[in-house]
């Protein structure tokens, strides 16, 4: 007893620090996860097919019951997760997205999978989403989707009015010009102004480092070269009123309803979206590779979600062959997307044919979306990482965003207003930040 | 039984008889006075009251409007104006059977989260209120500090400790754990005292006792019926509080078949246009409306009550 507090101590002390060092899994001790049959998980996630993926585990893996609770997706969740392990209450196998990850493990909430799913990690994905999961060398959650960046386009609005589909940015910010001289009700993109996902998206396929760690500190840098560049030309597109400023939920979608978005970036995952919401517009709409700054491939992920061990966890040993089968085997895969609607574009890249053949791409008229995402996917820039107070910097991004369109504010100022508060939160939550 | 009349406050009366030039019974209405100050004012007044109605009504019509319309229609019409089609009726037959009618469970649940728990908070609180300024004991005014700290505490903030004592005793994910939270209420405390006050005169109690009643019977029997208007006050803020109380039951439910109404919402609304199950938003705003409707039957029914109680107690 004395010593699992000494650890416990340890372990606190050392969060204290940059990330936490292999506290927590060493208790299972013995045998690795993969030979354990039998078990009870608890599983928490809000992501689509959660309930499909449940079920088909319980049919196959008659040992392991895996009892699956929908929760409510967002900051919500996480707090709810948060409070969760604090208590002692939390489930064996939570969803996270890959922007909450960090603050997780630094907090040592996680347990570290070194012992049972690191060896899956390193050598099921590529670095750009392995380097998400693996945090001071350590592993503390698998990948089960990304979200490379693609460009949505109305094919018809475009052959229409004879606009080409741009390949870099310079092009973009002229097919926003075309669009709005041929109908000025017609925008060529979207600000949202309640999630700056995709603008982080942008910024790190610009090439941009928000966050990184230098020996125990971290270093954040939310206002380099990059990001600014990304901040000035969007802000001027808002400013121009060439692209509208949004909310991500019903205003974004009734605009694209009533065909005033003819062209949006966004993630693979949109294409689900997209057919599900506005299914009227049956082929009519196209995937393009994102535009780039120098016309070569580059891409960025907008989402994308791991799988994760709370710390507290009951049955570490059955939770671990749970996340393995749901991440990396084929049928798991197979019943993520058995609805046939979804476009989740899977992390383990031998798994696409898979994701691939269950969707109908009738809506897009019969185009390869897949291949879209899977060159997008290869284009992924390595080296980003996530920082430990993405709650922090998101709230201080998407406070301001919806001021830029009417030039109250510029979007490189909001970024270094981000980059203050995520300073100070992070030297607040007792974690370095290099100089 | 007490007409707000009857309670006219004695101290604002002379200050009215100065105005009006000694026509007491006759109130000046400032209408009849023409003057433009008082015409401008009227017009502001007016103003900000039909602003703060609009303000209020406006997401009710968009809630109405989106109600009645099929999907296609939520996002391709205005949100003000009736859709092209006329799709209530196949929206709540949709709403009540999706997930084998987990709506109606969520709305049961509801109902007893806040109608019992705060029927029991509110007994609770009357018997405290009552208690606190009609009884003598040692250190009361000590504990009604104590209960006035518990009114400045926000509700939020009460729910992370309340899960973390409810983790270590095993209500998490259980019923108890978002009902019993819901009997402690202590503004309801605090209300009932000035109820019990202002309604309960102590010659009456006396009269009691020397009659030979005990203090249980007197309170049950006199002093509990003349508090009917505090017990509908209190009933109807400590329901709402509880209807409405979102955080508590967020961390402490993870089971959607022991969720309120508004968790229940909250998970279709949250991930219907992210994950890409718009239908599910449209549950969300049907299943909001119909989850308004029991609160405003509540409110019409016991509006009566809830008025002369909330005059009664201005004025005191």
């Amino acid at each position: 007893m004395f010593r699992r507090r000494l650890t416990a101590l340890a372990c606190s002390i050392s969060a204290l620090g940059l990330l936490v060092a292999g506290c927590g899994s060493s208790s299972s001790g013995g045998s690795p996860a993969a030979q354990k049959q039998t078990g009870q998980v608890t599983f928490w996630s809000f992501v689509k097919g959660s309930d499909q993926v449940a079920a088909a585990f319980n049919q196959t893996h008659p040992g392991i019951k895996v009892t699956f609770q929908t929760v409510p997706s967002g900051q919500e969740y996480y707090s709810k997760l948060e409070n969760a392990v604090k208590a002692g209450t939390a489930p064996d196998v939570a969803v996270v997205e890959f922007p909450q990850l960090p603050e997780f493990a630094t907090q040592g909430m996680l347990e570290n999978l070194d012992s049972t799913l690191g060896p899956v990690v390193q050598s099921d994905f590529p670095d750009s989403v392995r380097q998400l999961v693996d945090l001071g060398g350590h592993t503390w959650g698998v990948p089960r989707d990304v979200a490379p960046l693609m460009l949505y386009y109305r094919n018809d609005f475009f052959a229409a009015h004879k606009i080409a589909v741009p390949k870099t940015w310079d092009e973009y910010q002229t097919m926003t010009q075309q669009v709005k001289a041929a109908d000025p009700m017609a925008r060529g993109g979207v600000l949202f102004t309640d999630n700056p996902g995709l603008l982080t998206a942008l910024a790190w396929q610009a090439g941009a480092q928000w966050f990184g760690t230098k020996g125990d500190a971290w270093q954040v840098s939310l206002d380099d070269a990059a990001s600014t560049k990304v901040a000035d030309y969007w802000g001027d597109l808002a400013q121009h009123d060439l692209v509208s400023s949004l909310t991500t939920l019903d205003p974004f979608w009734t605009s694209v309803q009533q065909n005033r978005t003819v062209a949006y970036v966004c993630a693979s995952w949109c294409a689900g979206s997209q057919q599900a919401t506005v299914p009227d517009q049956t082929g009519k709409w196209s995937v393009a590779p994102v535009p780039t700054w120098d016309g070569k491939p580059a891409s960025a992920m907008y989402g994308g979600s791991s799988f994760v061990i709370p710390k507290g966890a009951k049955d570490s040993a059955a939770a671990a062959e749970f996340i393995k089968w749901i991440t990396t085997d084929p049928a798991g895969m197979k019943a993520w997307v058995a609805s046939g609607t979804s476009s989740m574009f899977p992390a383990d890249p031998q798994l696409v044919p898979v994701t691939k053949a269950a969707f109908q791409t009738g809506y897009f008229g019969g185009q390869d979306i897949y291949a879209v995402g899977s060159s997008s996917y290869d284009a992924v820039v390595p080296g980003w990482t996530w920082g430990p107070v993405m709650g922090t910097t998101n709230t201080a991004i998407v406070d301001q965003i919806s001021n830029v369109a009417g030039g109250g504010v510029q979007l490189s100022a909001i970024f270094a207003d981000a980059q203050q508060a995520t300073v100070k939160d992070i030297e607040h939550r007792g974690m370095k930040v290099a100089p | 039984m007490s007409e707000p009349t009857t309670l006219s406050a004695p101290a604002s009366a002379p200050a009215r008889e100065r105005n009006s030039a000694g026509k007491l019974d006759r109130r000046p209405a400032p209408t009849t006075r023409k003057q433009p100050s008082a015409l401008l004012s009227k017009t502001a007044v007016t103003a900000i009251l039909a602003l703060a109605a609009l303000y209020t009504l406006l997401p009710m019509l968009w809630l109405i409007m989106s109600s009645t319309k099929s999907r296609q229609d939520l996002f391709a019409t205005n949100g003000f104006a009736p859709g092209h089609g006329f799709a209530l009726f196949s929206n709540l037959s949709h709403l009540f059977t999706t997930d084998n009618g987990i709506y109606l469970r969520w709305i049961i649940n509801t109902v007893l989260y806040a109608g019992l728990g705060a029927l029991l908070a509110t007994v609770f609180s009357v018997a405290a209120g009552y208690a606190f300024d009609k009884l003598a004991f040692p250190a009361k005014e000590k504990i009604f500090a104590l209960v006035l700290i518990g009114v400045m505490v926000p509700a939020t903030a009460m729910a992370i400790p309340l899960y973390l004592i409810a983790a270590k005793v095993g209500l998490v994910n259980t019923y108890w754990g978002v009902f019993i939270p819901g009997l402690v209420f202590p503004f309801g405390v605090y209300l009932a005292r000035v109820f019990s006050a202002a309604y309960v005169p102590d010659e009456v109690l006396e009269a009691a006792r020397l009659d030979g009643a005990g203090e249980f019977k007197a309170f049950l029997r006199i002093a509990f019926p003349m508090l009917g208007p505090a017990f509908v006050t209190i009933f109807l803020f400590q329901f709402t509080q509880i209807w409405n109380s979102f955080f508590l039951p967020l961390v402490m439910l993870s089971d959607q078949k022991l969720y309120p109404v508004n968790l229940g919402l909250y998970d279709w609304y949250s991930s219907a246009l992210s994950q890409g199950h718009p239908e599910d938003y449209l549950l969300a705003v049907v299943g909001s409306l119909v989850s308004v409707a029991p609160l405003i039957i509540l409110f019409l029914m016991l509006q009566r009550y809830w008025k002369a109680g909330m005059t009664a107690g201005a004025v005191k």
